[in-house]
């Protein structure tokens, strides 16, 4: 399940303190929504008066932890192998051109390749997502039409 | 791994591989429906032919009133064989293409030159509008292999370089990857196209809701017709099954040809979900009979030799009560409704694992089976018309 970021938002101290890196907790929600940092980044949010507040947003990124490194989760019973992250991939796309011409992923050097009639991530380290570039990129989630991509 | 070509629905995709290794299988770049097909095709168990074929031929040559139907799974050369074999025994040939597809092919539409190459598509298409089709259910490489997300010739970036609509009765899975989604009730598909094709020709037409689709959704949707240089439609069981299949079909020409007399490009392809439906429909042009169902359903035929189709299990249920009532000769892969009510069965590779022959693609390509280390040609259905024709011939039919 995805993070909304305005109920982050909802859960900060809404004072716009400046304290922070993304300066204002509108944006602090959103970077905190895409696992790009902590709830222990807002420094009011460590104040007593906020502990039930950083409890519950501790408790509502933990699963980003347990997802792998680049946040992406694919659901191997709703994928039907219809090849589609395969072709909008840009990594598969540099690093074996016919894909984004709609051809199937045969060399394993692509970061999807379809296997057995279902989608593998096979190269999770060459993801654009994965650390340290960690771009934001959801060009797999926003085709995959049986939503068994989830980027969290 | 091996190249093959699969056969697990009309799209035929011929860039993916397999191994077998023992008793299991794998592949690279097949679906979940054609993987989930191969290795079904796989696990068949095909036994001895000879001592049936002789009973086939006891049979199919005591018959007063034969028809040899089915083939919508079989290869274009098996159809030819089983077309020799009707002629032979003056029976009554069709396919399963007749119930929708073959009237489609039939529609005047098609004399219009309104088909093209999925290649175009790629190369292309600009906008591209699935009509009451949806290939995330059916054919699920359709939309990464040909038409919306690939990039191409005149696409630079793919599906960033193209816009795509959606017209359905209900939300699908394809509408995912839509700019466009329009929903309307079943049967009104005629009415819709006409709108679209008014508001094309100037006559602005759309001033509030038209079918539930608010007029600026719907706006929007033909402004996508005004933008793009090359449009095609993909037309599926949706439309053809709605009820109005011709004032549909004739309403769908005359918008292709108002964006053609505007200068651009314009095409309509059918989507047919079942391997060989193309193949079946080019055999049906000439020498089919079209009325099967109802000759059926009035009990014309004491036996029925079907060939490479579950036929009882998708015909209308008066259709399929008739043709139970007859001899049932079968002969195709093993497993479904049609080969445990059969009268007498002949089991053959699936056409992915015999891998003989040729089917014909939905957009009228031939594409051409590989051998591979699976292979049993010896057990394609091809392979046993072949032996009954020659048991026919013998036998001076």
């Amino acid at each position: 399940m995805k993070l909304n970021p305005m109920e982050i938002y909802n859960l900060l101290p809404k004072t716009n303190c400046r304290l922070c890196e993304p300066k204002t907790c509108m944006a602090f929600a959103t970077k905190l929504a895409l696992g790009d940092i902590s709830p222990d980044d807002c420094p009011p949010l460590l104040e007593t008066k906020f502990e039930k507040n950083l409890a519950r947003l501790r408790e509502m990124v933990a699963p980003m932890h347990s997802a792998e490194a680049t946040g992406i989760k694919l659901d191997e019973d709703k994928c039907t192998g219809c090849n589609n992250c395969v072709v909008v991939c840009p990594v598969d796309a540099s690093v074996e051109p016919p894909t984004c011409e709609g051809k199937a992923a045969m060399s394993q050097n692509t970061v999807f390749r379809v296997e057995n009639g279902i989608s593998k991530i096979i190269n999770l380290e060459k993801c654009r997502r994965f650390p340290p570039d960690r771009l934001n990129c959801r060009v797999c989630e926003q085709y995959c039409c049986t939503d068994a991509i989830e980027i969290w | 791994m091996e190249d093959i070509v699969c056969s697990g629905c009309a799209l035929l995709c011929n860039d993916v591989s397999a191994e077998t290794s023992g008793a299991s299988i794998n592949s690279l770049g097949l679906c979940k429906l054609g993987h989930t097909h191969l290795e079904t095709s796989f696990k068949h168990k095909i036994g001895n032919t000879e001592k049936e074929l002789s009973k086939v031929v006891e049979v199919l040559t005591s018959s007063d009133s034969l028809l040899v139907y089915g083939w919508l799974h079989t290869t274009n050369e098996a159809i030819q064989q089983g077309q020799k074999i009707a002629s032979a025994l003056k029976a009554d040939f069709a396919t399963g293409a007749d119930m929708g597809p073959l009237q489609t092919m039939s529609h005047p539409i098609h004399s219009n030159n309104l088909e093209i190459d999925l290649e175009y598509v790629r190369n292309n298409a600009e906008f591209i509008i699935y009509w009451g089709a949806d290939p995330s259910e059916s054919l699920h490489r359709h939309a990464s292999r040909f038409a919306v997300l690939p990039r191409g010739k005149n696409i630079p970036e793919g599906i960033e370089s193209r816009t795509i609509g959606v017209v359905d009765v209900r939300r699908t899975e394809t509408m995912k990857m839509a700019n466009h989604r329009l929903i309307l009730p079943k049967g009104t598909d005629a009415e819709l196209l006409k709108t679209i094709t008014g508001e094309l020709q100037g006559n602005s037409m759309i001033k509030d809701k038209v079918l539930g689709i608010t007029a600026s959704e719907l706006i929007g949707f033909v402004k996508g017709f005004k933008k793009s240089d090359r449009i095609v439609i993909f037309y599926g069981s949706g439309l053809i099954n709605s009820g109005n299949l011709n004032e549909s079909l004739t309403s769908m020409a005359t918008l292709v040809q108002t964006l053609r007399d505007a200068g651009k490009e314009a095409f309509a392809l059918p989507m047919f979900v079942q391997s060989n439906t193309m193949g079946a429909i080019n055999a049906s042009k000439e020498k089919s009979v079209t009325n099967t169902l109802q000759r059926l359903v009035s009990n014309e035929f004491d036996t029925v030799l079907v060939v490479g189709d579950d036929v009882l299990a998708h015909l209308p249920g008066p259709a399929a009560k008739a043709m139970a009532k007859t001899k049932i000769v079968y002969i195709g892969p093993p497993g479904g409704l049609t080969d445990k009510k059969a009268t007498i069965a002949i089991h053959a590779a699936d056409t992915m694992i015999a891998s003989d022959g040729s089917m014909t693609r939905i957009d009228m390509n031939d594409i051409e089976f590989k051998k591979w280390k699976a292979t049993k040609s010896e057990d394609s259905i091809s392979e046993v018309l072949t032996k009954l024709h020659e048991l026919l011939d013998k036998k001076k039919v």
